[in-house]
C-alpha cells in the first residue's frame, strides 16, 4: 500500500476514523463499559440518594440481602452506596487531572519544539527534573502541603503527569514544522501564535488524544494510590478513599475493597481499551495495515 | 445453679493455683518488646513518650516504685518520711546501691537529677513546687517543697524520675542534647545500655550488682521498633517478638485475641490514664452557648464508639478522670445518646435547620497517629452530627505540626484529642481545665474552658495531702466539668499489652511497662 490511499477512499478523516472506531471490537466494549460506568456516577446517586457516608449498620457487616448488599466498612457505612457516590469523585480526578497534565505537556511541548534553541534546553531541562522525580512521592508532598481536597489531588497528578505528553507533543512539533504547508504558513505571514495552536496542533493531534485517554486511567490510579497512601479528601466519597480507609481490612473483610478495587479496575480497563481503540483509527499507519 | 458456679470457681483456683506452682520463674532468656513510638533517647528526666520512658525505667532506677494498687513501694529509696507540714520528704537511700560505672549512688545524685527533671522535663507540674534538695549524708536527700505536694508520691516513679549519675551528666554539658543521652548511657537500673541503633533497636543487659538481689530475671531486653502494628502482630504470631506494650489498634487485638499462642490484657496503664475527647472551641461562637455542647454530646453514641468501632477493647469515660485512677468519679453529668433532646437544644440556641435541612457547617480536626483513637471517631462525627443537622468537614492534618499549630492558634471549630494523666491529675489532669493554662501551645488548656470554680478546687487539690479529701475535691471537680461540658468525653484509649503465653510476669503495676521489669521472665 502506498502513502496516498487515503484520499482514495475519498471520506473525511474524521468520518473514516470513527468508523475504524466503531469497527474495533475492543474499542466498542471500552466505550459501553466507560458508558455504563459514567452513568453510574451521574444517575446513580439520584436514584440511591443516602449519604455515603451514614452509618447503616454495624461496622464490616459482611454482604447480605437483608442490611446491605455489598457489606459495610470499619465504620458501618454501605459500600454500595459509597460506589454509587464515589464514582463522580474518581472520575472527576481522573478527567481534570488528565486535563492539567495535558494541558501543562502541550504547552510546554509545543513552545520547545517550535522555537527550538535555548527555549527548548530550557524546557526540556525542566521536563527531565520532572521526569527524575517519582511521581508518587512528589504528589505526595504537593498533597500534604496543600491539605488534600478534590482540587489540590487533581492539580498534584497533573503537575507530576504531564511530562511524556510534553515530550510527545515536542516530538511532533519538531517533525511538523519543517513540512511545506507549515513554510506556507510563514510565507503568508501568519504569526507564530496561530501557527502553534491553529496549524501544527490540530494536526498533532491524534497521538496526543491517544495519550490523554491513557492519563485518564493513570490519573484515576493515582488517585486511589494517594487515597490508598491516606491522603484522600475525607470529605468526599470516592473509590480511592474506599480502598484506603478499608485496605487494613482486607484479611478479615474482603468486600469493603474488593467491591471498589473492582470499580477501578473496570474503569481504568475501559479507558485503556477506548484509548487503544482511538490509537487504531487515529493512526494512519495503522490504518493501512488493514 | 449457684451450686454449680461454686464448683467451677473450685476448679478454677485449683487450675490457677496448680499452674502457678508447675511455672517457677525462670532466669535468663532474652526478651524481645516491641514499641510503636521510636526511641531518640534514654534519657527520660528530660523527655516524655513511652519510646523515651520504656526504656529509661529499665535503664536508670526511681525513688520509689508503686503496685497494681497505686501504693508506693521502696526502690532506690528503702524508706521515706513525709514531715507533719508537708513540706519536706526524705529519702533513705540503699547503701548498696551503685551506677553501672560502679559508682556509688549517693543523695548527691537524687538532688542533681531532681532539679535537673525540676527544670527540664515536659511536664512542668510535676515538681514545680520543689524549692531545693538538702543532703545532709551521702545516703539521704531532703526534698524541700513550697507547699504540699502529694503529687509527689507519683511524679517519684519509674517513667518519671530517673537517678542520673552527676558524675556523668553534670559535667556542664546542656542536659538536653547531652551526648550520652543516647550513647554509652550509664544507668542505676536494673539494665544497662549495650547498643543503640537510632530507628531500628535497643539492646540492654542485666546488671549484675543491681541493689535488689535476684532482680531482674532477664538477660538482655531488645526493644524493637515497629511503627506499623500489621508488622508487630506479624512477628508476634511467628515467635520473633514476644511483648508489644501499648498496642492500641483494634483490628490487630481482635485478632491475637483469637490467637491461642498469645494473650492480651488492658492491666498496666492504670497511671497513663489516656482517655480521648471532643474538644469544643469555648471561645468561638456557637460553641460558646453550653445548649450546643450539649446538643453535640447527645448526639453522640457513645457505645457505638465503643461497642462497634473499638470492638468492646476501650470503656466509655465518665469524665475527666480515667477510671483507673483513685480519684475517679462516676458520679457526673452523662449525656445519653438522644437525637431529640440534642434537636431541641439547637432549636433553643436558636440555631435551626435551613431550607436544606442543615443547621450549620462546622470543621473537625483531629490528633494524627492513633487511627482507632482519633481519626475514625473524627470521621464518625460526620454521620453522628448530620442527624442533628451539622454537617462536618474532616480536616485531616498534614501532620503533627500542622495539627499543634491548629490548636495553639485556636484556629480550629471541634476537634479530636487525647490526654494522658501520668499517675496524678496535677500531672495530667490539670492542664487541660485551669483556666491559667490557656496558653498558644498544644495540649494546654485549648477549650479555653475557666471556671473560677474549677481553678479553685484544682488549686486545693494539688496541695491537700489528705487523700480522702483530696478525692472529696476531685469528685466535685468531675461533677462541675461535665456538667460545664467544656469537651465529650468518649472512651479510654484501648491500650492493651500482646504477648506470646512464654512471657511471664508481665508489667501489671499501674505503670505497665514504663516501669522496671523486674519479674518478667521468659519460659522455654
Amino acid at each position: 500500500m502506498s502513502a496516498n490511499s487515503r484520499p482514495a477512499h475519498g471520506e473525511h478523516p474524521t468520518r473514516e476514523a470513527l468508523r475504524m472506531f466503531a469497527r474495533s471490537p475492543v474499542a466498542v466494549v471500552g466505550f459501553a463499559l466507560l458508558g455504563a460506568i459514567v452513568a453510574l456516577a451521574l444517575l446513580g446517586p439520584m436514584l440511591m440518594p443516602a449519604d455515603p457516608f451514614d452509618i447503616v449498620a454495624a461496622p464490616l457487616s459482611p454482604p447480605s440481602f437483608q442490611e446491605a448488599l455489598l457489606g459495610t466498612d470499619q465504620q458501618g457505612r454501605d459500600v454500595l452506596t459509597g460506589i454509587v457516590h464515589g464514582g463522580r469523585a474518581t472520575l472527576a480526578v481522573g478527567l481534570s487531572a488528565a486535563l492539567v497534565s495535558v494541558l501543562i505537556g502541550i504547552t510546554v511541548g509545543a513552545i520547545a519544539g517550535f522555537f527550538g534553541g535555548t527555549i527548548d534546553e530550557i524546557l526540556m531541562r525542566v521536563t527531565e527534573f520532572f521526569q527524575v522525580l517519582p511521581a508518587l512521592l512528589f504528589s505526595m508532598v504537593l498533597v500534604t502541603l496543600f491539605t488534600p481536597t478534590l482540587m489540590t489531588i487533581a492539580l498534584s497528578i497533573g503537575a507530576v503527569s504531564w511530562t511524556a505528553t510534553a515530550r510527545l507533543t515536542r516530538a511532533e512539533f519538531l517533525k511538523l514544522k519543517e513540512l511545506d504547508f507549515v513554510a506556507a504558513e510563514h510565507v503568508i505571514g501568519a504569526g507564530k501564535g496561530r501557527i502553534i495552536w491553529g496549524v501544527i496542533l490540530p494536526n498533532a493531534l491524534p497521538p496526543l488524544i491517544v495519550s490523554a485517554t491513557f492519563a485518564i486511567g493513570t490519573a484515576i490510579l493515582f488517585e486511589a494510590s494517594l487515597s490508598f497512601l491516606g491522603l484522600g479528601d475525607p470529605n468526599r466519597m470516592s473509590w480511592g478513599l474506599m480502598i484506603g480507609s478499608s485496605r487494613s481490612y482486607i484479611l478479615s473483610s474482603w468486600w469493603a475493597v474488593t467491591f471498589p478495587g473492582c470499580m477501578i479496575f473496570l474503569t481504568v480497563l475501559a479507558v485503556s481499551l477506548i484509548g487503544d481503540g482511538l490509537n487504531d483509527a487515529l493512526n494512519p499507519k495503522l490504518r493501512e495495515r488493514r | 445453679m449457684r451450686a454449680r458456679n461454686f464448683g467451677v470457681l473450685i476448679a478454677a483456683a485449683a487450675l490457677t493455683l496448680g499452674s502457678a506452682a508447675a511455672q517457677e520463674p525462670k532466669r535468663g532468656g532474652t526478651l524481645v518488646m516491641g514499641q510503636s513510638s521510636a526511641t531518640t533517647h534514654f534519657n527520660n528526666a528530660v523527655g516524655s513518650g513511652t519510646g523515651i520512658m520504656i526504656p529509661g525505667a529499665q535503664l536508670f532506677a526511681s525513688p520509689i516504685m508503686h503496685d497494681d494498687k497505686w501504693n508506693p513501694q521502696p526502690y532506690l529509696a528503702e524508706r521515706w518520711e513525709i514531715s507533719t507540714d508537708a513540706l519536706a520528704v526524705t529519702l533513705h537511700l540503699r547503701k548498696n546501691a551503685i551506677f553501672h560505672d560502679g559508682h556509688p549512688i549517693t543523695s548527691e545524685d537524687v538532688a542533681f537529677s531532681i532539679l535537673t527533671i525540676r527544670d527540664n522535663h515536659p511536664f512542668n507540674t510535676m515538681l514545680r513546687p520543689v524549692e531545693g534538695v538538702d543532703t545532709p549524708d551521702p545516703h539521704t536527700a531532703v526534698i524541700r517543697l513550697k507547699h504540699p505536694h502529694p503529687a509527689i508520691l507519683y511524679a517519684m516513679g519509674p517513667p518519671l524520675m530517673p537517678i542520673l549519675p552527676k558524675h556523668i551528666y553534670g559535667d556542664g554539658h546542656a542536659i538536653k542534647t547531652h551526648p550520652r543521652n543516647n550513647k554509652d548511657v550509664v544507668g542505676s537500673g536494673p539494665f544497662k545500655f549495650v547498643s543503640f541503633k537510632p530507628g531500628d533497636q535497643a539492646v540492654m543487659e542485666r546488671f549484675d550488682k543491681f541493689f535488689l538481689p535476684g532482680k531482674p530475671l532477664l538477660d538482655r531486653i531488645i526493644l524493637k521498633l515497629y511503627p506499623d502494628s500489621q508488622t508487630s502482630l506479624l512477628e508476634l504470631e511467628s515467635g520473633r517478638l514476644h511483648m508489644q506494650p501499648f498496642f492500641n489498634r483494634v483490628l490487630e487485638l481482635e485478632r491475637a485475641k483469637s490467637n491461642p499462642a498469645l494473650t492480651i490484657t488492658s492491666r498496666g496503664y492504670e497511671a497513663i490514664g489516656g482517655i480521648n475527647w471532643l474538644l469544643f472551641n469555648n471561645k468561638k461562637k456557637p460553641f460558646d452557648d453550653i445548649r450546643v455542647r450539649q446538643a453535640i454530646a447527645h448526639a453522640i453514641d457513645r457505645d457505638f464508639i465503643g461497642k462497634a468501632l473499638h470492638k468492646g477493647l476501650s470503656r466509655k469515660a465518665t469524665g475527666p478522670i480515667h477510671s483507673g485512677f483513685p480519684q475517679h468519679s462516676a458520679e457526673t453529668t452523662q449525656y445519653a445518646f438522644d437525637l431529640k433532646k440534642a434537636e431541641a437544644l439547637l432549636d433553643a440556641a436558636g440555631i435551626k435547620r435551613g431550607p436544606d435541612g442543615v443547621r450549620m457547617r462546622i470543621t473537625c480536626d483531629y490528633y494524627p497517629g492513633d487511627e482507632d483513637g482519633q481519626k475514625r471517631i473524627a470521621e464518625y462525627m460526620k454521620p453522628a452530627l448530620k442527624r442533628i443537622g451539622i454537617e462536618v468537614e474532616v480536616r485531616t492534618p498534614a501532620d503533627f505540626a500542622t495539627f499543634a499549630r491548629h490548636m495553639a492558634s485556636k484556629d480550629f471549630d471541634i476537634s479530636m484529642d487525647a490526654a494522658f494523666a501520668w499517675g496524678d491529675p496535677v500531672i495530667g489532669v490539670h492542664r487541660t481545665y485551669l483556666s491559667t493554662n490557656i496558653r498558644p501551645l498544644v495540649f494546654t488548656n485549648n477549650a479555653q474552658y475557666a471556671n473560677p470554680k474549677v481553678d479553685e478546687l484544682l488549686a486545693t487539690a494539688e496541695q491537700e495531702m489528705d487523700p480522702a479529701k483530696r478525692k472529696a475535691l476531685y469528685v466535685e471537680f468531675q461533677k462541675i466539668v461535665t456538667a460545664d461540658v467544656p469537651l465529650v468525653w468518649l472512651t479510654e484509649l484501648p491500650y492493651h499489652t500482646i504477648a506470646s503465653k512464654r512471657v511471664h510476669g508481665l508489667p501489671a503495676t499501674i505503670w505497665g511497662a514504663a516501669a522496671p521489669l523486674l519479674d518478667t521472665w521468659l519460659a522455654d
